[in-house]
């Protein structure tokens, strides 16, 4: 019998963060919202939102997401944004405002629908309605690059 | 086995024997390709760098010299440019890079061009793309070498024309990712990959635009919806499936594609009429490009 047999501490190790060759992101500024404009965001949305604008906010709500953020509280807020537009749609509206959004509105739109599977799953019904509408325009290219994010909306 | 083999045919014996080239990697090789000269290849690695192998005729021997700064991860493709002098390669680390390999020893005299405004020496980096996202899995230079084109693991297609480094054509494409591209002509190139089926695109001054599948789905016997009572019956039965489709995949590669290569060229024009695609289907389909564009309508390359 060995002698180290009862701990096994080791395990937890991190054995990448002593590989000096480990991969690591480029920590780069990039020219995405600061909370100041996050916040602006929300307020216009709201405005949108009240006046029964509702293409119009989501386009807005989707516009430059915090992604390059390090603030956790920012992110969430916008997300906050963004799921508050998702609600005031009706079903039947959802068809029309996905044709209107372009290529990029409609991978950060699919960014956020996965970011509402995992963070509140009680409304994912509505969000699968959502997520049906943009796979039929965005495709499963769109899927994809949720997948490969790395930075995380 | 971090090495690389040379094999010479023997004329007087027939059979071709293989010489060992040590590349000094301490990963595993990935990707490897002859130049357009034939008189050096280069070969991408797991060990972060790219290894241009010569033959030094007064040593007898394979010589290896390492381009490693600014590679980050593992290379996944390497593409020779026409001129011989220019390397462009695809990486993990989401980049596509441009570098020069000119070397002394074996009595290079590069051209300035679009690519190397001022000669460089061998190693330095001239053009660095970035993917966001996605581990760039194809990378090729046009015919001509004026433009580049990569495909990417975020379902992306990018075009990038010398004369305009800053300016990337992107695609964001609604398909799976594309493992591999083969440029048809000057202007056109196909891409193949996760979605089991070569697609056209077009490139022009304004940008890169998909053309055409290139499978054209084959007309199943039977039908799909005439399907007689008895074989539904059959089917519930067997299979517990009430209705056709499912499990048939209908384009030719029943696997993701891997690799694309010409095969034959149209001698007055230099354009691909003829290419053959591999996948991990186990299938070496080979397409007739000039046979196709007739039956999808008119396309032009």
């Amino acid at each position: 019998m060995s002698k180290n047999v009862n701990s096994t501490q080791f395990r937890t190790v991190d054995v990448d963060a002593y590989d000096e060759d480990n991969y690591e992101d480029d920590a780069r500024e990039t020219g995405d919202s600061g909370a100041a404009e996050v916040t602006e965001r929300a307020n216009q949305v709201r405005g949108l939102l009240n006046q029964l604008k509702t293409k119009e906010a989501l386009k807005m709500a989707l516009k430059n997401p915090p992604v390059g953020n390090k603030d956790a509280s920012v992110k969430e807020q916008n997300y906050e944004t963004v799921v508050s537009v998702l609600k005031s749609f009706k079903a039947a509206d959802i068809d029309a405002a996905v044709a209107d959004l372009d290529m990029v509105e409609i991978d950060i739109l699919m960014k956020y629908l996965y970011k509402g599977f995992t963070c509140s799953p009680d409304k994912a019904a509505s969000l699968l309605q959502w997520h049906e509408k943009v796979v039929a325009k965005g495709g499963l290219g769109s899927i994809v690059r949720v997948m490969v994010d790395r930075k995380g909306i | 086995d971090r090495n690389a083999y040379v094999w010479n045919y023997q004329e007087q014996d027939g059979y071709w024997k293989p010489c060992l080239v040590l590349l000094r990697i301490n990963r595993a090789a990935t990707f490897v390709r002859w130049s357009p000269l034939e008189d050096r290849f280069a070969v991408g690695s797991g060990a972060r760098l790219l290894s241009i192998c010569y033959f030094d005729p007064e040593h007898n021997w394979w010589v290896s010299k390492h381009i490693k700064k600014p590679i980050r991860s593992t290379i996944l493709c390497v593409d020779w440019h026409p001129s011989n002098h220019l390397v462009a390669i695809g990486s993990c680390d989401f980049k596509c890079r441009v570098f020069c390999s000119a070397l002394k020893e074996l009595g290079d005299k590069p051209q300035t061009s679009n690519w190397m405004p001022k000669l460089n020496k061998f190693g330095t980096l001239l053009a660095e793309f970035d993917t966001n996202n996605g581990w760039v899995h194809g990378v090729q230079f046009s015919p001509s070498g004026n433009q580049l084109a990569w495909v990417a693991h975020d379902s992306s297609v990018n075009v990038v024309n010398s004369a305009n480094l800053t300016k990337v054509h992107t695609v964001l494409t609604s398909n799976l990712p594309y493992s591999c591209l083969l440029w048809m002509s000057e202007s056109s190139f196909a891409a193949a990959g996760f979605n089991y089926c070569p697609d056209l695109y077009t490139v022009t001054a304004d940008g890169v635009t998909f053309t055409a599948k290139m499978d054209v789905k084959k007309e199943k016997s039977g039908g799909g919806a005439a399907m007689s009572a008895m074989a539904r019956f059959q089917k519930l039965d067997v299979q517990g499936q009430s209705e056709t489709g499912g499990t048939t995949v209908d384009t030719t590669h029943e696997n993701c594609i891997t690799e694309i290569r010409a095969l034959s060229r149209n001698p007055a024009t230099g354009a691909v009429s003829k290419f053959s695609t591999s996948g991990k289907d186990g299938r070496l389909v080979i397409w007739n490009f000039d046979a196709l564009s007739s039956s999808l309508g008119g396309l032009k390359i």
